[in-house]
């Protein structure tokens, strides 16, 4: 089927067109330099046209999702919607039912997003999950940094054995790329403890952050990766933390890239939970100024906002005991998932609220870091959903950044707490996001930090995933209309993906099985096979699986779309 | 038992099989099959090996339909299948029970034709573990797979449960017996607890046997949370303890490295239910400010903790879902099958891979002699006495692939070992077959 | 370190114990549950045969109150509660002593008399329920005749169950082979 979307205002970063008026031509889920005369034409004329959305951190398919949804049956009794005749009935706000999920984030506009967070032992539910999930292709990050062979080679300082142990754990459990999550802290929660900054060794294993993080790096870039290590620092949510995310960036300087098309060696998540100052909760004050001031000095790194967005939510994390200090500090309702022999994780509800000076001082932070961080290369559009805020606000975010005038209001008018103002620089920061820095935090800058040629732009060739909003750029002045531009966001005119519509009118008219998006590193077999006879012996003594059957089994990845990866050496 | 000799007369051994008995889900267990029936399980535990080493006596295979004298009647699957959609598609308020023995693959039609349909879909958890559900729903829920416990854990607590009876490899291959990397010398190096009234058999193991007297499991928990926060007993016994007792077993659990604690029916189907469990949540997170504790409900069937989290991601709910507006609706007591079949309320009843004849209350199982009953299952049994069409499903796990989830959640593909009987279907074909019957049912009558 | 002495396990019932004093019926609080018996039998498969009624349709007790009703092991007793009676065979428990507590392992018997209150909380009540025990002279029913006998789903008006035949212990239904 081909298809020509007719004179839209296009934003497409990557091929540096920023609202010039032209056709967007494409045949068979590719994007085409021209089409026949039999072409359907959607006119979008003035219209604002972007690559699909790409999201590079979201918790969306996997066991601690459905702890949340087991246990959180009030998060669910929000947003209930009945089923059509082409829907399934969705539920849940924060955690929202696999069906829900695909729905929503296809009417955003989105194409690709990314499961943040794997379990190797239950990542077969991850991808059942994502089974579950329709209208959007989704590369599962794996988890490393807890992992005992991990932790052994990083002591070792045996890079090669750990590249080919990446290597293999990718393909068993179809994952795209490194995750790691509080390096050696969540080791220690298997004690009831907690690491604290690089530099402090996990129990027993007497290895630290730094060791594991810089290993595995090495690693990644051995592999030469698509992506590079997507690393959620120590400390996450103490005051005074922003000296652990500096120190755990800049231990990667040295670390060498291997990999065209993206820039960074170290990709920091969730970043606004880690720029905090001062000592306690009373004390304590933005740490986005230096944290951002590093960024613009070094380009070896990326990073993603996690801004928060002031609703109820439910946190989860693989940082276990970051979610224990959470139910300390909340008393609400704590649920813990300890996965042997890899990561540990928690869950706590979360009611962020603009009266709370920490939650204000916390939104102010999200969106600092966005306005201080110069290059929107470097920066990509998250709420770490559901941690600060479901993905359904991205379209608020995207409100916030594009007018100060709204983010002056907010203050001024009490809709959050004094402390936005008085501890962070926000209200110094008259920053506006226009339409083409916004593409490019939500679509190009994502795809470039995922090694992703294909998506987030419209070239010849790439897939055919498109969002087109109800906006006319240039009769709409996004400065002063922030209710305006989360409405158009947060129902795209037509989403397409693979060339098809899924979206029209901010409604879903057509339903389609999501991609497993996952790497598959060859010339490296040898490598693995001998790794994988050596692991075995430790693997069948203290796993409570078989091998057999631990490993993901083909069916549970399909569809899927798999980037080959030459181990270059 | 006398003696038997060791099974040698096979044609091969299938290797890493799934029990599909009990929620431990065992992995390990090898299947001697010859002329494709199994001939022997190795590793398998007393519950499992009778499961998988069936008997074929009682096996369902044929589709039959009872008759207007009440006796059943084989029929071919084409007239089996339509009856059923028949009642299925004219009924106002069925009732889609079960679930737990089946596999995941089975429960997707099976929720397709109950969101078709508007029915109720629930499984097992709505007589077990339901309200440990409502408890972490109520309180939270801190867990952690076995492998943890394997590796780490010198203190185990047992309350409620019998796993001796009920999971018997529980102790041998993940808590209290193997050796972990932390606890070299498996058994030695832990402390086994039993909280029971009955001196079961678990308790005869045990290091330490605490037994509180019946309905006391609240008072108890309730006793070491007060001494945990530093308070005073002001009686001498609580639940039947005396409280020296209770002082020195909380400084015992305070002192541990890692502690774990599994609890069962014992606790959820006393007078208390719910909050039991909410107390002995609330304990081990209490616990977690002096050391690491965790805890897992122990879950009866292979999947049953599968559906809730089938249920979950599809749905939002993990039982007792109700589609009859058109969206999911899950409000305990009122859309959960007890509570449906003791109201009267429902007029159609579905039951696959579960036996209600064998496990619901009197009370409750009155109302199935009122309605028509579909079984889905594959052994002739209590339910099959009250079943008007009965469809012969496989054996998950021993004649049909199938993810299922343990009770710690860790997922497993649990993979086949033999070819099903010939005239037996898949549940996951059955089901699907249904839906798509009753769909065409439903067009036909716009 | 154990904080009662763990008992002896006593294996007989002795009518002679000058401890008891016989009664005609017994309160009770009675449990059900599963064991290990009942679990192997049921999801083997072998609910028909008299195996299943040996194992499911079994009251275990302790044994001084066995002494107390004058029951052996294997003989028949009547278990009554609010929501009904049933007969099945006594035992003596291995879990013993408990005395005035009785536990049925989980299966069409306990059914009988078990509770399906849920409070509004999905779970029946399955356990600690009041219930009296007596002695009989009835047979205990076989799985298929007891369903038949309680729930009467296809049985005719007028029909007294007690009447009609026995079920016995493999499947009775209509084959349209002969094989």
């Amino acid at each position: 089927m081909e298809y020509i979307l007719k004179n839209g205002i296009v934003y497409d970063p990557v091929n540096e067109i920023n609202g010039e008026k032209k056709d967007v031509m494409f045949r068979d889920g590719k994007i085409v330099n021209s089409v026949s005369d039999s072409a359907k034409i959607l006119d979008v004329t003035d219209k604002l046209v972007m690559p699909a959305g790409v999201d590079v951190h979201c918790h969306l398919a996997g066991p601690k999702l459905c702890v949340g949804r087991l246990y959180r049956p009030e998060d669910e009794r929000k947003g209930v919607k009945p089923k059509t005749d082409i829907t399934r009935a969705e539920t849940g706000f924060s955690i929202p039912s696999c069906p829900a999920t695909g729905y929503r984030f296809s009417r955003m506009g989105y194409g690709t997003v990314v499961e943040a967070a794997v379990p190797p032992l239950e990542a077969k539910h991850t991808h059942e999950e994502i089974i579950a999930i329709p209208n959007i292709d989704i590369p599962p990050l794996t988890l490393f940094g807890n992992n005992w062979f991990v932790m052994q080679f990083a002591k070792e300082g045996n890079i090669e054995d750990l590249a080919a142990f990446v290597s293999a754990w990718l393909k068993i459990t179809k994952g795209y790329g490194v995750k790691i999550v509080n390096p050696c802290g969540s080791e220690a929660w298997g004690w009831g403890g907690n690491v604290h900054g690089i530099d402090d060794p996990a129990p027993y294993w007497d290895v630290t952050a730094r060791e594991v993080i810089r290993a595995l790096a090495q690693a990644n870039e051995m592999l030469g990766l698509p992506h590079s290590i997507h690393v959620h620092p120590n400390d996450l949510g103490h005051p005074g933390n922003f000296p652990t995310t500096i120190n755990t960036i800049d231990c990667m300087k040295d670390i060498k890239k291997n990999s065209e098309y993206r820039n960074q060696t170290i990709h920091l998540t969730h970043a606004q939970f880690h720029c905090y100052e001062g000592t306690s909760w009373r004390d304590v004050t933005s740490g986005a100024q230096p944290v951002a001031d590093y960024i613009n000095k070094n380009d070896h790194v990326t990073m993603d906002l996690g801004a928060v967005t002031l609703d109820e939510t439910t946190t989860m994390t693989a940082d276990g005991p970051m979610e224990y200090d959470l139910y300390e500090l909340t008393g609400l309702k704590w649920a813990n998932k300890d996965i042997e022999l890899e990561t540990a994780s928690g869950l706590v509800p979360f009611i962020y609220s603009g009266r709370n000076p920490v939650h204000s001082l916390q939104w102010a932070i999200g969106l600092e870091l966005a306005l201080m961080v110069e290059n929107p290369w470097q920066v990509a559009l998250t709420t770490d959903s559901p941690n600060a805020g479901p993905f359904i606000r991205y379209p608020r975010v995207i409100s916030w950044l594009m007018s100060n005038k709204r983010r002056m209001e907010m203050m001024d008018n009490k809709e959050v707490h004094g402390w936005a103002a008085k501890k962070s620089a926000l209200a110094t920061l008259d920053r506006e996001y226009d339409f083409y820095d916004i593409a490019t935090i939500t679509r190009a800058a994502p795809s470039k930090i995922y090694g992703f040629e294909d998506r987030g732009n419209l070239s010849v060739g790439s897939l055919a995933d498109i969002a087109v909003y109800d906006l006319e750029p240039n009769n709409f002045d996004p400065t002063v209309n922030a209710a305006a531009v989360e409405n158009a966001f947060s129902n795209a005119l037509y989403t397409i993906k693979d060339g098809e519509i899924l979206v029209k009118d901010g409604e879903v008219v057509k339903v389609v099985s999501s991609n497993h998006v996952h790497t598959e590193v060859q010339g490296f077999e040898d490598q693995e096979k001998r790794i994988l006879e050596q692991i075995m012996p430790m693997f069948n003594k203290y796993y409570t699986v078989k091998f057999e059957n631990y490993i993901v089994h083909d069916h549970y990845a399909e569809p899927s779309t798999v980037y080959k990866v030459n181990a270059s050496k | 038992m006398a003696y038997e000799e060791p099974v040698k007369d096979y044609d091969k051994i299938v290797e890493n099989c799934t029990c599909a008995f009990c929620g431990s889900n065992c992995d390990d267990l090898d299947i001697l099959v010859k002329d494709n029936h199994v001939a022997g399980v190795r590793h398998a535990c007393r519950l499992g090996a009778s499961k998988i080493m069936e008997d074929e006596d009682q096996r369902l295979l044929v589709p039959m339909v009872r008759d207007e004298n009440g006796e059943l009647v084989e029929v071919d699957w084409d007239t089996a299948l339509d009856k059923a959609a028949e009642l299925i598609a004219g009924s106002i308020r069925p009732v889609f029970y079960g679930w737990s023995e089946t596999s995941i693959e089975a429960m997707k039609p099976g929720l397709e034709l109950t969101e078709l349909v508007g029915a109720v879909i629930d499984n097992q958890a709505t007589i077990c573990h339901g309200p440990t559900v409502q408890a972490v729903q109520n309180v939270g829920y801190p867990l952690m797979t076995l492998g943890e416990v394997k590796n780490r854990a010198d203190m185990l607590v047992y309350t409620g449960s019998n796993p001796m009876n009920a999971h018997p490899r529980h102790l041998s291959r993940y808590t209290t017996y193997p050796k972990g990397f932390f606890r070299r010398r498996g058994r030695f190096d832990r402390t086994l607890v039993t909280w029971d009234p009955k001196f079961s058999d678990t308790a005869k193991l045990s290091d330490i046997w605490v037994p509180f007297e019946e309905n006391g499991d609240y008072g108890f928990c309730n006793a070491i949370r007060a001494v945990l926060k530093g308070k005073e007993l002001k009686q001498d016994v609580i639940s039947g303890i005396p409280k020296e007792d209770i002082y020195e077993l909380t400084e015992k659990m305070k002192n541990t490295k890692f502690g774990a604690l599994f609890f069962g029916l014992g606790l959820t189907h006393t007078l208390s239910k719910q909050r039991n469990i909410d107390i002995a949540i609330q304990l081990v997170q209490d616990l977690n400010k002096y050391t690491k504790w965790v805890l897992l409900p122990m879950r009866g069937h292979f999947n049953v903790n599968g559906f809730n989290i089938f249920m979950s991601y599809e749905m939002g709910f993990p039982y007792g879902v109700d589609f009859s507006r058109g969206y999911p609706r899950y409000m305990i007591g009122e859309t959960t099958t007890i509570d449906l079949l003791n109201r009267r309320e429902c007029d159609v009843f579905m039951v696959i891979a579960a036996d209600p004849g064998a496990h619901f209350p009197g009370g409750a199982l009155a109302h199935l002699a009122n309605i028509p009953v579909i079984q889905i299952d594959i052994h002739w049994g209590p339910s099959t006495e009250m079943a008007d069409v009965v469809l012969p499903g496989t054996f998950i796990g021993v004649e049909t692939a199938g993810t299922s989830y343990r009770m710690d959640s860790v997922p497993l593909y649990m993979k086949k070992a033999i070819d099903p009987p010939e005239t037996c279907r898949e549940d996951e074909w059955i089901v699907n077959e249904l839906l798509q019957r009753v769909k065409n049912i439903k067009e036909a009558s716009k | 370190m154990t904080y009662i002495e763990k008992p002896s396990i006593s294996n007989v019932v002795k009518f002679d114990d000058p401890d008891v004093t016989q009664v005609k019926k017994l309160k009770v609080m009675l449990n059900t549950g599963t064991d290990i018996y009942q679990g192997a039998c049921k999801k083997r498969g072998s609910t028909l045969k008299d195996e299943y009624r040996k194992v499911a349709g079994v009251c275990y007790m302790d044994p001084k109150d066995m002494a107390r009703l004058g029951v052996g092991n294997w003989e028949s007793i009547l278990v009554k509660s609010d929501w009904g009676e049933v007969v099945c065979y006594a035992a003596h428990s291995r879990d013993a002593p408990h005395e005035g507590m009785i536990f049925i392992p989980k299966g069409p018997w306990a059914n009988v008399v078990v509770s399906p209150e849920t409070y509004c909380c999905s779970d029946p009540t399955y356990k600690g329920i009041k219930a009296t025990v007596e002695k009989s002279d009835k047979e205990v029913l076989l799985m298929a005749d007891l369903m038949r006998d309680v729930y009467k789903k296809y049985v005719k008006e007028g029909e007294e169950t007690e009447e009609l035949p026995s079920l016995g212990e493999s499947p009775v239904y209509k084959k349209i082979r002969s094989q």
